[in-house]
């Protein structure tokens, strides 16, 4: 069974199931990646990694590596300390990363040193003989061991603490009193383990610097390629006119390609000292071992309730492990990213959280995996603890939700930590779920199952994100603000150019964004080609990730569009004989008021703007907007997941999900769709097969993908979508974004759906990724307990 | 990543014939399995070449072994320490050699530790890799000393 996303209206272009235009490239293998790329004297760049996740590195002899054939240079954090490179800033901005090592390691496989070689197996080779020695020092693993501080790894930083920061919002006071005088408390640690992105292309790049002109080219893998020229420049002292960053095809990001990593800094340096360009193109084993990781968040959820079932008070505390260095890369206000969403759709009176981060002697990150800034966490926690509540209090799942929900006349909602929402109808979105997957009949055969002893169970998601970063008095990375930006340019013969600041990975910006401007154009979609990633081009932006594209690149290209039909208007009124006032935009042409018939389309408006210009009128017909969006918006869905659970092997069959979204207006159902069949596989991932783990030596397990595991057809479960369309009141188009809703909603669907088939075994809670064997565990544990006399 | 490994070797040779031979470095590189070069670098130290196959991990490791023999000629420690392919492996082991009516046995302990790509293969394929490679050295020191002594004198 599947039903589709519903196109909004019969408009020109808006809300049309298009193919997407970037698709025949890709699926005939013209996509042009970083790793196409080859430029004459082209060298390559391998890694030395630390075998050791926190040691003094005592000696590094090159010797050997130098000797080896093929091999042109050996860098270390040495030689890049001589030129200033040996850290560079996190985005963040408060903290600071190695590029290589110098005087420590502080994680397993950090890297160490760069062998420039001929050949990829030559610089390979090379890295080999590198000779290192170190001398380990005790790894330090788990945060809630690092918040002890009696093995402080940071020892260049000044505060001799793990500790990295402390974060709240809320009221605690009126929290804890309203906690203490509820008729029904619930209170539940979980963990959002840590995980990864792992996009099927890995991170890699080309520094070309051009000795005669001294300029930096440097071809990336790069979701934010405007951000990133700016970090070069910060970092190496090079004038931004002096660096050019083209980000190419990319094969999936999900935030993963947003940081800046020591290869793309070493090839740089060492195409600066060599004056040939260098290649850096990462390993499976490099991409989910030093790249920016996901999640790692310990979350203590409490909710106080009526005994009827309606919310007093929401306290959420949290543990955070961000690793060796604090790289995640929120937005500067925001340490903890936009966790304060944790209060999700429901409307609580009071709430509290508050959050500790420390190091720890793994890989830096955190804010990856088509999760927004730490939403996936909130809208986790916030999930869980509903469906706990629910259950104490002995209320359906949905009925418990629904009596909470906020309700659609409270919009534009304060939300008790600090967000304003601003739209919703999360009532009409849930009650469609319900009534699409046949929710009481699931009930039904539910109760005939747990009669028969079989465990069958349903999870309901009712999440609602907060996306768009965001407002400039508010949001920001390294101080740049971040809005974003489109540049259209219509040619004499009604075709265009379109550029934005963004820079897809797969979303589909070359359909989507060309479907924007053609409905406010009323041009052709297939004729509006679609530039993003080149900085020499595209105007200035803050890049693609945390579902901010729509939300404000789409806003800058309707806006732009716009500014484009005012300057078509007046030569309009000159084709038309008329004045200006007489002449209005409607049917997707330009007319006179009352004279239907009399009309110019815009191909003509775009001919006369080159070749007939009214008088007094700059010819040409282009024009740049840069979006500064007045809030974030606010996505939410209803999803149901429906599992079997098989009580021998703890094997769980996803029987049915089904999703229904909201993310405003639709531009493409058709992209939507892809959007949410690519989350809720992520989300499915999440929740039964990954998990990044350590043990407790510091070893990274999960070092290629027998060990971290991506599901396939085979694993993957069919996908059911719909969509109610609430639209965004602030947003030009209405559109809210969708690209990483299917990953912030699903986790908690499958989990609430696999602890409610486990709910009769008396079950509460298993943190994820729920294995087989964990669920088969959790089986035996309930059954021993429940044979020894233990409640339930 | 920390595995332990021990067991019993018997063997139908007189104690200070084995002991004799556990102490030649030479000998020791010899029976080790999977051995590409070794290279003796004094009566207590000797280096190896190795090839590893371990899940995805397949390449040549190097290791340095050193040769530690205790007081009274009743026990021999031995660190072997080295690896290859971005992986680090540390090896403290030790052999208690006593004198028995058969012969000579050996009591055997072993840690190993583990870091990088190896040790992310999965605690079960280092185990039965790591056993194997114990006990064949044990099989062939066993092996060659009964070659070259086929019989046990007897008192």
């Amino acid at each position: 069974m599947s039903t589709t996303i519903e196109p909004q209206s019969e408009k020109h272009a808006m809300g049309v199931r298009m193919k997407r235009k970037e698709d025949p490239r890709f699926l005939q293998g013209r996509g042009r990646y970083v790793d196409d790329i080859v430029l004459p004297r082209m060298l390559h760049l391998s890694i030395v990694h630390s075998p050791y996740p926190h040691a003094r590195v005592v000696k590094i002899d090159k010797t050997a590596a130098l000797a080896s054939p093929g091999v042109v240079a050996v860098l270390t954090g040495e030689d890049l300390a001589a030129h200033g490179l040996a850290w560079i800033p996190t985005f963040h901005g408060y903290d600071k990363q190695m590029v290589l090592a110098v005087g420590k390691v502080l994680y397993q496989y950090q890297e160490v040193a760069g062998v420039i070689a001929t050949s990829r197996e030559a610089a390979v080779d090379g890295a080999e003989l590198v000779d290192v020695e170190y001398e380990p020092l005790e790894p330090l693993v788990s945060p809630f061991e690092a918040m002890k501080d009696e093995n402080v790894i940071r020892e260049d930083r000044e505060a001799k603490t793990n500790h990295i920061y402390h974060w709240e919002v809320g009221k605690r006071e009126q929290a804890d009193a309203a906690l203490a005088s509820s008729d029904v408390h619930v209170q539940q640690r979980v963990y959002f383990q840590r995980c990864h992105p792992a996009p099927l292309e890995p991170c890699g790049g080309i520094a070309d610097m051009d000795g005669a002109t001294g300029r930096l080219t440097l071809y990336m893998t790069s979701q934010a390629p405007h951000a990133h020229r700016t970090v070069v420049s910060l970092v190496t002292g090079i004038p931004e006119d002096k660096i050019h960053v083209i980000s190419p095809d990319i094969g999936g990001g999900f935030g993963n390609k947003v940081p800046v990593y020591a290869g793309y800094v070493v090839a740089a340096a060492a195409s600066v000292v060599l004056g040939v360009p260098v290649k850096w193109i990462e390993t499976r084993t490099e991409n989910l071992t030093t790249t920016g990781f996901a999640r790692d968040y310990h979350m203590d959820v409490e909710i106080g309730a009526t005994k009827e079932g309606k919310v007093t008070a929401l306290k959420v505390k949290t543990v955070a492990d961000h690793g060796a260095f604090d790289a995640a890369a929120d937005p500067t206000k925001y340490p903890a990213g936009l966790f304060g969403i944790v209060t999700g759709a429901y409307d609580f009176p009071t709430a509290f959280t508050e959050l500790d981060a420390y190091f720890t002697n793994k890989a830096p990150g955190g804010i990856a995996y088509r999760c927004s800034f730490r939403v996936t966490e909130a809208s986790y926690a916030i999930e869980r603890g509903m469906d706990i509540l629910a259950r104490k209090i002995g209320l359906d799942a949905a009925e418990l939700r629904k009596k909470n929900f906020i309700g659609k006349e409270q919009f534009p909602y304060p939300s008790p930590l600090g967000f304003v929402y601003d739209s919703g109808d999360y009532a009409t979105t849930l009650n469609k779920a319900l009534d699409t997957i046949g929710y009481a009949e699931l009930r039904r055969e539910q109760a005939e199952k747990r009669a028969r002893g079989e465990l069958m169970g349903i999870g309901i998601s009712t999440f609602t994100e907060v996306v768009g970063a965001g407002p400039s008095k508010h949001f920001d990375i390294m101080g740049i603000k971040m809005f974003d930006s489109a540049e259209i340019r219509v040619h004499p013969t009604g075709s265009a150019i379109l550029r934005a600041g963004t820079k897809s990975q797969g979303q589909g910006h070359e359909t989507t964004w060309a479907q924007i401007a053609a409905e406010e154009l009323g041009l052709d979609p297939q004729n509006i080609m679609v530039e993003e990633g080149d900085t020499d081009t595209a105007p200035y932006g803050l890049g693609t990730y945390a579902s901010r594209s729509t939300p404000v690149a789409g806003a800058a290209i309707a806006m732009a569009s716009r500014k484009i039909r005012e300057k078509a208007k007046k030569i309009a009124a000159h084709l038309l004989e008329a004045s200006e006032d007489d002449v209005e935009w409607a049917d997707y042409k330009f007319r006179v008021k009352g004279v239907p018939d009399n009309a110019v389309t815009m191909q003509q408006v775009a001919f006369a703007a080159y070749t007939n210009p009214a008088p007094d009128t700059e010819p040409g017909l282009e024009a740049a907007y840069y979006y500064d969006p007045p809030n974030l918006t606010f996505p939410y869905g209803a999803y149901v997941a429906v599992v079997d659970v098989d009580k021998e092997t703890g094997f769980v069959k996803v029987r049915r999900f089904l999703a229904i979204d909201d993310c405003g207006t639709v531009i493409n159902p058709m992209v939507v769709e892809g959007q949410i069949h690519g989350g809720l596989t992520e989300g499915f991932a999440i929740a039964f097969m990954q998990e990044i783990r350590y043990d407790e030596s510091g070893n990274h397990l999960n070092t290629n993908f027998t060990e971290y595991l991506v599901p396939t057809s085979l694993e993957t479960p069919g996908w059911e979508t719909g969509n109610t369309i609430t639209p965004s009141p602030h947003h030009p188009i209405g559109a809210k974004g969708v690209g990483e809703s299917p990953n912030v909603g699903s986790p908690a669907a499958f989990v609430n759906a696999v602890m409610d088939a486990l709910a009769p075994l008396g079950v509460t809670h298993v943190d994820m990724p729920l294995t087989r064997e964990k669920v088969w565990r959790a089986i035996r544990e309930a059954e021993a307990a429940k044979a020894n006399g233990v409640p339930a | 990543m920390n595995l332990q490994y021990s067991g019993v070797e018997q063997i139908p040779v007189r104690r200070d014939v084995v002991w004799a031979f556990i102490s030649d470095p030479a000998n020791i590189a010899a029976c080790m399995p999977d051995v590409i070069s070794s290279e003796v670098a004094d009566s207590r130290t000797f280096d190896v070449v190795v090839q590893v196959a371990v899940g995805p991990v397949r390449g040549r490791f190097k290791f340095h072994v050193v040769l530690d023999p205790q007081p009274g000629e009743s026990r021999m420690n031995m660190k072997i320490s080295g690896g290859g392919l971005g992986s680090v492996v540390d090896l403290l082991a030790g052999a208690d050699v006593a004198e028995t009516p058969a012969g000579t046995e050996l009591v055997w302990q072993g840690t190993a530790t583990m870091r990088g790509p190896v040790a992310a293969v999965g605690g079960r394929v280092i185990d039965a890799q790591a056993k194997r490679v114990i006990t064949t050295t044990f099989e062939n020191v066993k092996a060659r000393l009964v070659a070259a002594h086929p019989a046990v004198p007897s008192g």
